[in-house]
């Protein structure tokens, strides 16, 4: 080969790419318009997002899978907490993390706290943020429709679908303790069944209550979680 | 003995970047302890994760740019034939980028950020960190318009450069809309260590290899454009594979997955090319430090970003590992072979120069290597184990994140012990450098 045709080659190469990205880059933009929801794109929004930066929360937390690794990602954090977990997180971390081995600050570098107003407009958009088309990313928290639009999680039964792996895989010690472990933002459910019928428990689940918000479970996951909690008379607590 | 009396300007970019490499180690072991162990509250209030991390990343960044500056600075009046333009431009240059990082470091420990993962830096200091840039490239420009040769090696330096340069621009509008600032954000970071860096990587690395070897330089030159034409063509629409699960459209499934599938090909290609000219070579070999560096470069740039790159490259898999410490676990053995391992060898080959060195004395330098390669790739290795627990834990049984985190954190406590070995090395390669001597007993 000659240093004529290497150079050809790398002229042809290079340019071709170069097309191709800036094509599909206009039509991305478009349809991003789209897939992101951008008329609900309010100041607010806008305004929460700057808070966001303002703070750097981006260096411990992904967000759509960006940033630092040391933190739960934040793309569904909506979804998955609600809105009040994530202003008591965010407001009280000392408190809300405490039986935590990992922890969050309450002042941010250089002395600063995050007000309430400020909380109110993250959660705006995160909010938004939640409405975001990722195709189903990230997959633990679209166990209902995951890559492909198949979910992998229905009818999965590695690790056993009817004990406490199901209360772990659909989040629930993430604010509850059980048998030991476990986050202390709701109460211990060791005693649940003494407290709840299964038809309570069920709607607790399904729709909430005080400052847990609703899970979007399947009828069989709640079935199995109901049956399991109801058991749940014992002591320790 | 330097060629060119302006060569000198170089030293003082070496000598900085190896301090801020120190510096760059240590912030990384802060990181590891973070995960590794719990930190009370009262410590996490004061200097948390997230800053940590904005030290260890922009230090990265500042440190090697510096390395490829001062490399520049070296290499350009060997290749055109001439003195520098203005050594005194470049002294400034120095001075300015330095405050400049000084003042980032400060400046984020009192939240003065633009809170962007990898882009911290606010736009104040934005603006000096072009100006420098700018200072730079019209200084190398200048050198190269007045100068009779003009080489290939030169242009792609330069091409590499200012592509560097004009992609930094993308990351610091203010994006409404968060989808909108990642697509645009990728621009900065894919585009350049899988652009504009490669192309300067590529570059040194083939003039190192002349240098060294005695080979022919049209050889060596006819794979350079081969190379540099192979890692645009794929890496250019290659960024698709960020764009799998940001609000972007499905299609990048297919232009990302293929395209980035086959950017290990270049990369092969200069381990090959590295061979067999060093297979090849018309010259003895003098320090062999310098070739150790030169195929230790050639083929952890390959294991880290070639390898470890392809491994989560396609979307199927992606989906799985996106934004995990297997993410992290690349990004490390990428950057070291990549472009920490090509400045050591630049840094290697020049600084003996520099100080009109002919021979010197192996032993530290190969200690050195040995130490930073064996412990990088271990924590490399216990990096991807974390990750592999991660990705299976939390996305693939849908445990929540930090029940999955609390199984890997033995794995935490074994990168940090690789990592202060590792740190050790580096004190050993950066001691080694800065005071190397005359080998008469060798000689
Ligand atoms: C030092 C790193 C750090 C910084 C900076 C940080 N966080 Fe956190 N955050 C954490 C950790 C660790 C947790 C999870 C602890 C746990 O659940 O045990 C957390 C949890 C959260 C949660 C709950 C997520 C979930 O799924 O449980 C939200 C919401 C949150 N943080 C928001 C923020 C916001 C908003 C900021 C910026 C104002 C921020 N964080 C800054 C470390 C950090
Ligand atoms: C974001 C945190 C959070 C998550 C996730 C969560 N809960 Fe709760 N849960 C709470 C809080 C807070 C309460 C207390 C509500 C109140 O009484 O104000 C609660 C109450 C309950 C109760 C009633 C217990 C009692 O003694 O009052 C049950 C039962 C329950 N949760 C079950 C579940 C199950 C099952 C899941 C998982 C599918 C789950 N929770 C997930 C926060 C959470
Ligand atoms: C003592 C050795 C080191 C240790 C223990 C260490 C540890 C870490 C940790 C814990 C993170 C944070 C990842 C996260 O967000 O969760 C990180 C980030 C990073 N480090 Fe290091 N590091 C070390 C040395 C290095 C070196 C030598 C390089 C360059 C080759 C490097 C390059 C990076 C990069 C590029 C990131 C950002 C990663 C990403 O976004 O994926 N580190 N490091
Ligand atoms: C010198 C070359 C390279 C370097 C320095 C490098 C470095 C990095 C870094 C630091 C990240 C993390 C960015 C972040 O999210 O913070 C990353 C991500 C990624 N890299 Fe590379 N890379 C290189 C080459 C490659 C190649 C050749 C491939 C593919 C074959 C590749 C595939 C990927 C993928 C798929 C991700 C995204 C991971 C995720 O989804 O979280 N990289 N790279
Ligand atoms: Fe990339």
């Amino acid at each position: 080969m000659s240093i004529k045709t290497a150079k050809i080659i790398f002229w042809v190469g290079s340019m071709i790419s170069m097309l191709i990205l800036i094509i599909l880059t206009f039509d991305s933009m478009g349809q991003m318009a789209v897939r992101t929801k951008e008329k609900n794109l309010s100041e607010e929004v806008v305004a929460g997002k700057k808070i966001f930066r303002k703070y750097n929360c981006n260096d411990c937390h992904t967000i759509l899978g960006i940033g630092g690794y040391y933190a739960p990602d934040l793309t569904r954090v909506y979804r998955r907490k609600g809105a009040k977990y994530i202003e008591s997180v965010i407001m009280d971390p000392e408190n809300t993390l405490k039986n935590s081995f990992r922890k969050m600050p309450k002042k941010y570098a250089g002395g600063y706290e995050v007000t309430p107003e400020e909380v109110k407009k993250m959660i705006t958009f995160f909010k938004w943020v939640d409405g975001i088309d990722t195709n189903n990313w990230p997959p633990q928290d679209h166990k209902e429709k995951t890559f492909g639009g198949n979910s992998f999680y229905q009818n999965n039964s590695a690790g056993g679908t009817n004990d406490l792996t199901l209360l772990k895989r659909k989040g629930c010690i993430d604010c509850h303790k059980i048998r030991g472990t476990g986050g202390t933002y709701g109460p211990a459910l060791d005693g649940v069944g003494s407290r709840f019928n299964l038809q309570e428990i069920r709607k607790i689940i399904k729709e909430g209550k005080g400052n847990m918000p609703g899970r979007d479970i399947s009828e069989e996951n709640l079935q199995t979680i109901g049956n399991f909690l109801i058991k749940q008379k014992g002591g320790q607590k | 003995m330097t060629v060119f009396k302006s060569q000198r300007v170089s030293y003082y970019y070496f000598v900085l970047a190896l301090l801020l490499f120190g510096l760059q180690v240590l912030t990384g072991l802060w990181l590891a302890a973070n995960y590794a162990f719990t930190i009370p509250q009262g410590i996490v209030d004061i200097f948390h994760f997230g800053t940590a991390r904005s030290f260890h990343t922009n230090l990265l960044v500042l440190w090697l740019l510096l390395g490829f500056m001062g490399g520049a600075y070296f290499m350009i009046p060997e290749e055109t034939n001439s003195e520098l333009y203005s050594p005194k431009i470049a002294y400034i240059q120095l001075i300015l980028l330095a405050l400049t990082g000084v003042a980032a470091l400060i400046g984020f420990s009192f939240g003065w950020t633009q809170g962007t993962p990898l882009l911290e830096i606010p736009p104040l200091l934005d603006i000096l960190v072009v100006i420098g840039a700018l200072m730079f490239l019209f200084n190398i420009g200048m050198t190269l318009i007045k100068a009779k040769e003009r080489t290939v090696i030169s242009w792609t330096l330069l091409a590499g450069l200012l592509f560097l340069s004009l992609l930094y621009l993308f990351g610091h509008p203010f994006y409404k809309n968060l989808s909108n600032e990642f697509y645009w954000w990728w621009w900065v970071i894919h585009l350049w260590v899988e652009g504009a860096w490669e192309l300067i990587t590529a570059s040194i690395m083939a003039w190192i290899i002349i240098k060294v070897t005695g080979v022919d330089r049209a050889v060596v030159e006819k794979w350079l454009y081969i190379e540099i034409g192979l890692f645009l063509f794929t890496g250019l629409v290659g960024t698709g594979h960020h764009y799998y699960w940001i609000g972007t459209p499905e299609y990048w499934y297919w232009w990302g997955g293929i395209f980035s599938a086959l950017e290990p090909l270049p990369i092969l290609l200069m381990v090959w090319d590295t061979y067999t000219h060093i297979k090849d070579r018309k010259n003895e070999i003098i320090n062999p430090v310098v070739w150790t560096y030169i195929i230790g470069s050639a083929i952890v740039h390959f294991v880290g970003a070639g390898i470890w790159g392809f491994a989560q490259t396609l979307p199927q898999v992606n989906y799985f590992t996106h934004g995990s410490q297997v993410t992290v676990s690349h990004g490390h053995l990428a950057f070291f072979g990549a472009f920490v391992l090509i400045n050591l060898t630049i840094f290697y080959y020049a600084i003996p120069k520099l100080k009109g060195i002919e021979r010197f004395k192996s032993t530290l330098g190969l200690w050195g290597f040995w130490i930073t390669n064996s412990f990088m790739f271990i924590m490399v290795l216990a990096f991807s184990a974390a990750g592999i627990l991660q990705s299976y834990l939390e996305r693939k049984m849908g445990l929540g994140y930090m029940t999955a985190q609390a199984e890997m954190q033995f794995w935490f406590q074994v990168v940090l012990v690789c990592g202060i070995v590792f740190f050790i090395g580096t004190v050993i390669i950066i001691y080694d450098l800065l005071s190397l001597k005359e080998n008469k007993a060798e000689a």
